[in-house]
Order: structure tokens, then sequence, then C-alpha cells
């Protein structure tokens, strides 16, 4: 089998030819090394690319040959930049971190190695999780393997571009306001950002903790559902880790709710047309559309805003100087910190630190950071009152196609890319982007996405329905 | 209840300063024009009418455990040597900080 062919297989279709000896893990390896070879130097997807995937690899099939049967045993797969492996550099794409060596694994991490898979190496992000582009790393952006002069998207970016380039069978992110889903739609791929607290956040290195979630990139929904499934599971080492016995069964209603009210501006012409040609199809299939309202949800983006920096600006200030990372040394104590910090967070994490400092000061807690927790609690119960009408809530994930490197340099208008998929964030509701299409621009095809939300543990309805676009 | 949201140059050097980090003098104005944007597009959340009995307090619970090892379950058993390796300025098994309690003279 070629390495074309083997570097752009789906994990449920590695799985399979790996259990009837088709192929190896080293083969997968080195097809998908290849890539990174031909590729990667331009896209800039893999920070770090680990000098032993073939040694691991071959230490799969080993446990392959001796009659292991793990589900994942022998897939490669790309990890973002901001989850430990122990012993592994672990950087958030930042300066203060860039030496940083992860004492222990995360624990997703430790599922995914009991379960036999094979890390290739760490893939770029923005500093921190803070981004929507993969713009704001501190080592330079990823382009987008579609069209180079575009973003992947972010802050997931590396993880996307490096599995729509065949360079990994499947890649990991963290979604804390679409960070998954939305490099998902850039390039093509589906992301799932987990029900909160679904996957251990133990590890993944926090930017809003009430928020973040580790999730999977993958080719096909099915692939999706097998890393999912990996990774959950209650853990002593997170308290808001759910029991499994949360999770709810499949689809029953065959309703879906779309809020027609906010898509009615700003949204791309194309990308609508795809949205509608694919509700219809849906509907074909017998599912019922519902036009539902979520009042509040046209605020999601400005109560995100006011809660992500706010818990970022809590989370970084452990970043000292002191235990590890940049230490830089000034006039005074305070000045120790402030070089530290001002010489090793990039520009966008200390606007977002800055924002939060101010949303959380004294003055003004009650106007922003009182505001928005309250106004967090009314859409959160606006989405479960229309979740119990409907099996799934379907936007378009992002509302544009890719857009170009460089196009979004205002903070404010970068932000506006994330106005569909924060609102599962604040509700800690499970959304999983799934393509739909592609959108013409400057003679380039770009793919576009559909995002379906679920209620609290609906994990298996994205699936049962993830699966009926793909199949449209 | 909205309130202004233009910050001032020196409201900026402040929240630098609360932030403990270094900002030039060059990237003022920069910060000052963006974080006053952020400001006024975020100031939106206040046209929210409270629903009966919703107050401000989040719904999160604490979570509470047996004081106790974990055991295998923590990553962090026996990792001393890791942790103090990540350490940027040390003396032995000690990281080395700037001393801040001086004797008067």
């Amino acid at each position: 089998m070629n390495n074309d062919i083997l570097a752009t297989l789906s994990i449920t279709d590695a799985t399979r030819k790996l259990a009837t000896k088709e192929i190896s893990s080293l083969d997968l390896v080195r097809a998908c090394r290849a890539n990174i070879e031909r590729r990667n130097a331009t896209l800039n997807a893999y920070l770090e690319v680990f000098d032993d995937v073939e040694a691991q690899a071959i230490a799969a099939d080993t446990r392959r040959a001796m009659g292991e049967k793990q589900k994942l045993l022998g897939i490669p797969l790309a990890v973002k930049d901001n989850i430990l492996i122990e012993g592994r550099r672990a950087s958030s794409a930042s300066k203060i971190l860039e030496d940083y060596i992860a004492p222990y694994d995360a624990t997703a991490i430790k599922k995914l190695k009991d379960a036999g898979a094979v890390f290739l190496g760490r893939t770029n992000m923005d500093e921190f999780a803070m981004g929507g582009s993969t713009e704001n790393s501190a080592y330079g952006p990823t382009k987008n393997p579609h069209d180079e002069s575009r973003v992947p998207g972010g802050s997931s970016g590396g993880s996307a571009a490096a599995l729509a380039s065949g360079m990994a069978l499947g890649a990991l992110g963290s979604d804390t306001g679409g960070s998954v889903r939305e490099p998902a739609s850039f390039c093509g791929v589906v992301g799932l950002k987990p029900t909160y607290g679904a996957i251990s956040r133990s590890g993944l290195m926090a930017m809003g903790s009430s928020l973040d979630q580790i999730g999977p990139l993958t080719r096909t929904v099915a692939d999706a559902k097998l890393l999912f499934e990996a990774m959950r599971g209650q853990d002593p080492l997170d308290s808001t880790s759910l029991d499994p016995s949360f999770y709810k069964e499949g689809l029953q209603r065959k309703k879906i709710g779309v809020p027609r009210h906010l898509l009615a501006r700003g949204v791309d012409a194309d990308v609508l047309k795809l949205f509608e040609e694919t509700l219809k199809r849906l509907q074909e299939k017998g599912y019922a559309l519902v036009d539902i309202e979520l009042p509040s949800a046209g605020l999601a983006l400005a109560i995100y805003y006011i809660l992500m920096p706010a818990e970022a600006s809590t989370n970084l200030a452990r970043f000292d100087g002191v235990r590890y990372g940049l230490s830089r040394r000034g006039e005074s104590l305070f000045d120790d910190y402030a070089c530290t910090r001002g010489e090793g967070f990039g520009p966008e994490v200390r606007r977002r630190i800055m924002l939060g400092t101010y949303v959380l000061s004294a003055g003004y807690y009650d106007a922003y950071y009182g505001k928005a927790t309250q106004a967090r609690r009314t859409l959160s119960r606006e989405c479960a009152a229309a979740l119990k009408e409907v099996d799934v809530i379907m936007t378009p994930t992002t509302p544009s196609p890719a857009f170009l490197i460089g196009e979004k340099s205002d903070p404010l208008s970068m932000y506006l890319t994330d106005i569909f998929t924060v609102t599962a964030n604040l509700t800690g509701n499970p959304a999983l982007a799934v393509p739909m299409g592609e959108v013409k621009r400057t003679k380039i095809n770009l793919p576009a996405s559909i995002q379906l939300t679920a209620a609290h543990g609906g994990e298996a309805t994205l699936f049962s329905i993830g699966r009926e676009i793909e199949a449209v | 209840m909205y309130y202004d949201a233009m910050v001032s140059k020196e409201e900026v050097r402040a929240l630098a300063q609360l932030a403990r980090l270094r900002v030039s003098d060059s990237e003022i104005e920069g910060l000052q024009k963006d974080i006053s944007n952020i400001l006024e597009y975020v100031g939106q959340v206040g046209s929210i009418v409270p629903n009966k009995g919703e107050t401000q307090v989040l719904r999160a619970q604490n979570v509470m455990r047996e004081d106790i090892l974990y055991g295998p379950a923590t990553g962090l058993i026996n990792k001393g040597k890791e942790l103090l390796t990540a350490f940027p300025k040390r003396e032995g098994d000690y990281a080395v900080v700037r001393k801040i309690i001086h004797k008067d003279e």
C-alpha cells in the first residue's frame, strides 16, 4: 500500500488493517513522516517530531505480534503543545515555557498510551491557546494545507493542519471557545468539544478552567467517537470530571433545532447555502427542522470575552519565573516578575491578561464579571430548554471559510470568528464540527463545516447525526 | 448600566502594573485602543435583565475528597527530581528567589 493511501486512512480503517496484519504501525508512521518531510517546513504544523516515533511503532507492532489487541495499538497521533506527555517538551507555543519538560502524563495521554497509541510529535498552536488562527504562536504561524496563504484556524491549528495534510491519523486539540471546532472547520476535518467534564483536564495547561476541554480532531465521525471513548472518564485528579453513568442514550426524536435569528447577518452567503442544503438533505432523511429561539445567544461572545480572560489572567499568574519557565532578573522583585512575564508572553496573551485584570478589578467586577456570570446562567437555561424539544441545535461552525494570514489584525474582528462556537463552552454542552462541503475562493476549494450541539452527555446523539451528515 | 469603556493611557499602565507585565511605551497606545474596543463590545452584557431568582453567584459546587494520597493515580509521585530540574535558578534542592526581607539599618 503506498504512503499517500496509508497516511490518509481513517483510524477505523487503519485499525482493521493492522488487525489483519495487512499493514504495520511502522508503515503508518513512515507514511506520516514522509508527508512531514515534504510539507512541514512550509506548513509549520509540528513544532517537534519525536525522534523515537519509529521505535514507538516497532514496539506497538511487537506487542501486536505478542497478541495484544488494544483499540488504538500502533495508531500515530499528533498532540497539541499544551497537553503534557511525560519526558517531552510542552511549551504551549510560548517563549515562557520554551524549555519546559513535562514531568508527568496528562490523564488523556495516559489513557491513550494504555490504548496503545503512538505519539508523533507536538503541534503548533496559538500561544496558550489564545487565538483563532495559530498566528499567535511564538514559533511562527501554521498554514492551511488547502491554501497556504490562509490560516488553518486555531488555536489547535497545528493539529488540524497535520491531520489534513496526512501527517497524522488523528490529533488532539483543546477547546476553550472553539479551538478544536474552528480549525476542524477551516481544514475540513471532524472536531469534537466534549461535554464539560467528559475528559479529565489534568495535564492540560489551563486557560479558562470552567471552559477548557480536550477534544479529538479526526477524519471521520467514527474516529472521533473512538478517540473520545478512549480518553473520557472520571479522574481523581480533576474534580469536575464526570462519572460514565452521566452519558445518555442515542437519538430519540429526529428533531433538529435551528436558531435562525443568529444567522440573519454576518454569515458568508456560500456557507449559508451549504448549511441550508445540508439541513434539506437531513429533512429528506426524516429529520424535522424546528425554529428555536436562544434570546441570550447574541450575548455569548461578549460573555465569553469577559469570563475567559478573567480565568486566563488568574491561571497565568503562576508564571512568575520561580518554579519553571523563563526567569528574568530586574531591579526589584516587582521587576523580576514584570520582566519575566513581559518578555515571556506574546502580545495576545498580554492583552488578555490585562483585560482579565480589568474585568476582575474592584470597580468593574460587578459590571463585567458579575453580569457575565449571570448572563451565562441565563444562556445555559435557554439551551437546556431548547434541547428538551430537539435532539441537536445546528449552526454553521464558523461564519466564513478560512481567512487570509494577516487578514484579521484587529483582535475584536478575530474574536468574532468564535461567534457560533463559544456558546457550547459557556453552557458545557458537547458540540461536534462536521465537514459539509466546500466553497470556492480565488479558484481554490475551501472546506465549510456544520456544528451540532447536544444536551449534556449527549455525545452519542452527535455521533449518530454526524454520521448521517457524512453520508449525505 | 453601561460604563464609558474608553480606558486612558494611565489606566493601561496601571493594568500592566497590576498584571505584573512590563509593557513598553510604544505598545501603550495600541493596547489602549484594543482594550477600549473590546470593553465596549463586551459591555453589552450590561443589557441583560436578570431572571427572578437568578443571582450573580456561580452555581458551581465545591467537590470534597478524603485527605489521602491518591497513590499511583497521581503522576507526580516520585517526580521530585523532575520538578527540581524545572527550577530556573536552583541551589541543591531549593529554588533560588530574591531576598525580600531586609534588616532595618
